[in-house]
């Protein structure tokens, strides 16, 4: 069969990319709907980040703590030393990537169960710690009660990550998504990618083979802290506040492993799907049932999450690029050719001698 | 009738018709069928039972508020409260304020219980200028922050620290004896480091020296390692902040241990407001003990007892707190407020209206535009009932007059001895120093 | 001082009983499902709210519930096992590594047992009042809650009793065959699944027994469970996985940290320590004290 230039699933996607471009101008009257895409390309991007450590093969169970240090770290730095979170983006970014060699380092020798055991631990560790620490040293963590961000011109100030309205904060969303995903899969196709992909396969049996497994989980690891920890400085600047309490708990650890597996936790593509389906439902659970009956909403949560763990063990991504390769053949690819001359089963008779 | 006359007649009766609908549709438009009201509250998580006591007041306000007919100045307008669950968490509560605000399109916000919650998510309120009454919460800094949309009917924590620091000058007056050493066992997040902060404030300030200062986190299985400190330091008083599970597992642990403070142990409320603390904890451990109570103890007593109880109790399975008395009291207020405000189709200018008249309330016993009669034929005000005798807002929101009391548990029964002015004819007096237990 | 520290070292020992009743079961199942049992916490608490109910409604002593209680728990456990776990398994083709699925699995259930607890029995802490409650033995300066120290002889014995059940008994040769290797024990004739179903239930029952003794002094709310898993989670792996003695020396060891550690230090930091202990194994010693498997 023929293909054209360009492949089914990049149209597919330029599409959705209109779409959701014209998505905030359509709901402006709306602000609850936009707000539950920015979270919705928010954990896309926090799981997009996260699965490059799983795409070296290993599960990160306290990959929240990331989102908490970027978001302290930019946060405290404005509040305390009057510096733009755009450059204190960039300064969580080196915070996170110091604790990222912190855990990541040790971590390497350590396997499935237990790493994902050990990434709890520090998450708990750190989390317990700012929790119930109030400065350290000259730095005011200010402890449970987090950090609450000082509104500048009554909360427009475009200079310091500050927007009086939904709409840039969802563009700024939309586009660490788009790059995360890129990102994952222009690593793919590297060198790098091929390793990752080894090395998760079967370690041991790529390192038989030269592959420095450390050096490349390592890595993985520390490129997911760093574009965590940017996450990190998103959240705090969309909700105007960060806390230990939830900004490293392990409740959000779980949250962006969820959307991670739902998508399919070691593909490219399958955190952003997870998020879509996820996030929607999580958000309209509580806000439908929420008040009404404590607890309802969480236990159906649950319950989703069991199921599709039970019945769709490899995640949606699957399911999604099947489906797309079923209508991209359908609709994209040009017909095999029936006559063409010389091929065995067409019409034409075979040319002998 | 000929022709003409019942010509005359239809038309008569059409433009009749015409005109009474036009009236009639005019004057829908004009007022709202109901006033949106958004409550944030610990409905899961470790203060559920709070959010739920709170909760029951509420609904019990606004039950009898749209029976009563309610917003009289909006065409009647009934109220409808919204309730968002916070889950105990500050970022639950942000979260359920930006839903409230921007989706359900309340007009005002109350809430939260807890102090770590109420931070955030009155600034969430703020930054959408929506007004937002808190009903529980003490940090001080949530009124403190020159937040023109946030009103708080409630104590400060340093309220709650004076209160204790004079109940036990006046006793020590009374009696002629009192603590020379204290000791503290705080919660070490939100509402527990900000009552410590006053307690280091305000203690050695009266006098008293500080012999161990202890937080933990919440959450524990034992409080055996902070007892056995506390035993080390000899206090001659304990004063504890603790939420109620970790109440529970401390009142047992000290049964157990028969640790002997000579001027007894404090707590500065939470755990020890909840009845379901007392149903989990035996008599002898809390004997003696004081609370500072958030409102008035002698509730049973009040003519309307009764009436908002027996509802309380068919919502929560046992009887009402102060938490219930919190809730009911500052839906009245914001009836109260509504009363004063001019309707907007223009959600943003209601609520500045809703805002402004916040701003501008004055209830006290002689002057309360809601009264109410109790079944003995008193009158009573409702804003009022959870034992204050005024509110008004100070410029930054706080409601000065807002006290609360300390009571001792003799008994079973806590008797509120501080200040003198709450004592009933009949309170015993304190039983101060306590006695050591094996004399109990 | 020294007497400071004998009773911090008491207290610890107390604590630890109860880590170590609550860290057993989880050992159990962690060591030879090799499941991390996200849910553990959430099964401990519906067994304490069955002897809560029990107390509650029909008078019975919570120690007495226990006969009640655990065989429920143990059909609970076979059931989670049976009709969850088990369809996992079947899915993955190697076995050897602990799928993710599971684990996962696992958390969206402990997500639902603890919010349909929410739902069915509200929020409020339940706690059972019985008359020997505040009894204690007093040595000296010492005080030891009699409630407190039955639950740590209970965590002896049940340690002792699934040791000799697994070391001396057939039931017990079979789970720790099918522990070291599935394949060659389903070889040597072993129903694995059905093993697999049993040692969950035995885990959850043990957890049930711990979980009523519990009840005289504790308290139950729907929340309650995560914080205890977390520190089983940690004590398992200190103790050695498939290592019950472990366990328990793991939960005795935690709680004296932590009870003496928070006689110098705050007790926020004295709780951080045993997180840190929890890494230096993982990182020194994966196999844990005793550990008898490979990690």
């Amino acid at each position: 069969m023929e293909r054209r230039s360009i492949s089914f699933n990049w149209i597919v996607a330029a599409i959705l990319l209109a779409i959701a471009v014209i998505i905030p101008f359509v709901l402006e009257k709306h602000p609850y709907y936009v707000h539950i895409f920015i979270l919705v390309f928010l954990f896309g991007y926090l799981s997009t980040a996260w699965g490059l450590v799983g795409q070296s093969g290993q599960l990160s169970f306290g990959h929240a703590v990331f989102v908490g240090l970027g978001g302290y770290t930019s946060t405290i730095l404005f509040m305390d030393y009057a510096i733009t979170p755009w450059i204190g983006m960039l300064a969580g970014v080196i915070v996170a990537s110091v604790f990222g060699i912190i855990i990541g380092y040790p971590t390497l020798r350590l396997r499935g169960p237990y790493f994902a055991l050990a990434t709890l631990a520090f998450g708990l560790i750190l989390q317990t710690y700012v929790v119930n620490t109030q400065e350290l040293g000259p730095i005011k963590l200010r402890g449970a009660m987090g950090l609450l961000l000082p509104l500048k011109n009554g909360g427009d100030a475009p200079a310091v990550f500050q927007f009086a309205t939904k709409t840039p904060y969802y563009f700024i969303a939309l586009a660490m998504m788009i790059c995360a995903v890129l990102l994952s899969y222009l690593l793919n196709r590297t060198r790098i990618g091929f390793y990752w992909t080894a090395i998760r396969s079967d370690q041991d049996a790529a390192e038989s083979l030269g592959i420095n497994a450390g050096k490349y989980r390592l890595l993985a690891f520390l490129l997911s802290c760093a574009l965590t920890a940017l996450g990190g400085t998103l959240w705090a600047q969309y909700f105007h506040y960060i806390n230990a309490e939830r900004g490293m708990a392990l409740s959000l650890s779980i949250e962006i492993v969820l959307v991670g597996v739902v998508g399919g936790w070691q593909t490219i593509s399958g955190p952003m799907i997870g998020a879509m389906l996820i996030i929607p439902i999580s958000e309209l659970l509580r806000a439908e049932l929420g008040g009404g009956f404590a607890g309802l909403h969480a236990l159906i949560y649950g319950l989703i999450l069991m199921g599709v763990i039970l019945w769709l063990p490899r995640g949606l991504n699957p399911l999604v690029m099947s489906g797309l390769k079923c209508l991209g053949d359908r609709l994209w690819s040009t017909n095999p050719a029936v006559n063409t001359p010389g091929i065995v089963g067409g019409s034409g008779k075979v040319e002998g001698r | 009738m000929g022709d003409h006359g019942k010509t005359m007649l239809t038309t008569v009766i059409c433009a009749l018709f015409a005109i009474t609908a036009a009236a009639t549709f005019a004057y829908a438009e004009r007022y709202p069928k109901e006033i949106l009201v958004g409550e944030v509250l610990p409905l899961s998580g470790p203060s559920a039972s709070a959010g739920a006591q709170i909760r029951a007041g509420i609904e019990i306000a606004v039950a009898e508020i749209n029976n009563m007919g309610g917003i009289n100045n909006m065409g009647g307008a009934k109220l409808k409260v919204i309730f968002g669950d916070s889950k105990t968490t500050p970022d639950g509560g942000v979260a359920e304020a930006e839903r409230l605000i921007t989706r359900e399109k309340i007009a005002v916000q109350l809430g939260c219980y807890n102090s770590a919650v109420t931070f955030p998510t009155t600034e969430v309120a703020q930054r959408y200028r929506c007004p937002h009454l808190v009903n529980v919460a003490v940090k001080n800094e949530i009124t403190e922050r020159g937040y023109d949309h946030v009103f708080r009917d409630f104590n400060k924590a340093s309220y709650d620290v004076e209160e204790m620091v004079k109940a036990v000058e006046l006793f020590t007056e009374e009696t002629g004896v009192g603590p020379k050493t204290v000791a503290f066992l705080w919660e070490g997040t939100d509402w527990g480091s900000s009552t410590h902060d006053f307690m280091t404030q305000l203690y050695p300030k009266a006098g008293f020296k500080v012999v161990l200062d202890e937080s933990y986190p919440p959450g524990q299985s034992s409080f055996a390692a902070q007892l056995i400190k506390i035993k080390r330091a000899k206090p001659d008083t304990l004063i504890v902040a603790c939420y109620t599970p970790d109440h529970i597992i401390f009142s047992k642990e000290l049964l157990t241990e028969k640790l002997y403070f000579p001027f007894g142990l404090w707590s500065v409320g939470a755990g020890s407001e909840d009845p379901t603390f007392y149903r989990a904890v035996p008599q002898k451990a809390v004997e003696y003990m004081f609370v500072q109570e958030d409102g008035d103890i002698m509730i049973k007593r009040r003519p309307f007892y009764d009436t908002i109880n027996n509802k309380a109790k068919a919502k929560l399975g046992y009887d009402l707190n102060i938490y219930v008395l919190c809730g009911y009291g500052t839906i009245w207020v914001i009836k109260d407020a509504l009363e004063r405000t001019s309707y907007d189709q223009d959600l943003a200018t209601f609520r500045k209206n809703i805002r402004d008249a916040l701003a501008e309330t004055d209830i006290n016993v002689e002057n309360c535009a809601d009264m109410l009669t109790a079944p003995n034929g008193e009158k009573y005000c409702p804003a009022l009932v959870r034992g204050i005798q005024r509110i008004k807002f100070d410029a930054e929101g706080q409601n000065t007059y807002s006290h609360g009391q300390i009571s001792q548990n003799i008994k079973g029964i806590h008797w509120p001895l501080s200040p003198k002015a709450v004592r009933m004819p009949d309170s015993p007096p304190v039983v101060w120093p306590v006695p050591p237990w094996d004399k109990r | 001082m020294v007497e400071t520290l004998i009773s911090a070292l008491v207290a610890g020992l107390l604590v630890g009983g109860l880590y170590a009743v609550v860290a057993i079961g989880l050992s159990l199942i962690f060591g030879i499902i090799r499941v991390i049992n996200f849910a553990h916490g959430s099964l401990l608490m519906a067994s304490m709210y069955a002897g809560f109910w029990l107390w509650r409604l029909c008078g019975i002593d919570p120690y007495l519930s226990i006969v009640i209680v655990v065989p429920l728990a143990f059909i609970g456990g076979y059931g989670v096992q049976h009709f969850l776990i088990h369809p996992m398994f079947q899915r993955e083709r190697t076995y050897v590594v602990e799928p993710l699925g599971v684990l996962l699995l696992m958390a969206g259930l402990d997500m639902a047992l603890a919010n349909g607890a929410l739902l069915l029995f509200k929020s409020d802490f339940r706690a059972v009042t019985v008359p020997y409650g505040a009894a204690a033995i007093h040595l000296g300066f010492l005080t030891i809650p009699i409630t407190r120290l039955i639950l740590l002889v209970i965590s002896m014995l049940l340690a002792l009793g699934l040791s000799w059940l697994l070391s001396r008994t057939e039931l017990g040769n079979g789970i720790r065959a099918v522990g070291q290797n599935r394949e060659a024990a389903a070889l040597c004739g072993l129903n694995v699944y059905h093993t697999y179903a049993l040692t969950f239930g035995l885990g959850c029952a043990v957890t049930g027994f711990g979980g009523c003794a519990m009840l005289p002094f504790y308290f139950v709310d729907p929340s309650m469970g995560l914080p205890l898993a977390i520190k089983s989670f940690i004590i398992v792996v200190l103790g050695g996985l498939g290592s019950i003695p472990g366990a328990l020396v793991g939960g005795f060891i935690i709680g004296v940290v932590e009870s003496v550690g928070g006689q110098f230090v705050p007790a926020t930091s004295a709780s951080i320590f045993s997180l840190i202990m929890f890494l230096f194994i993982v990182f020194f010693r994966p196999k844990g004290l005793m550990g008898v498997l490979e990690a």
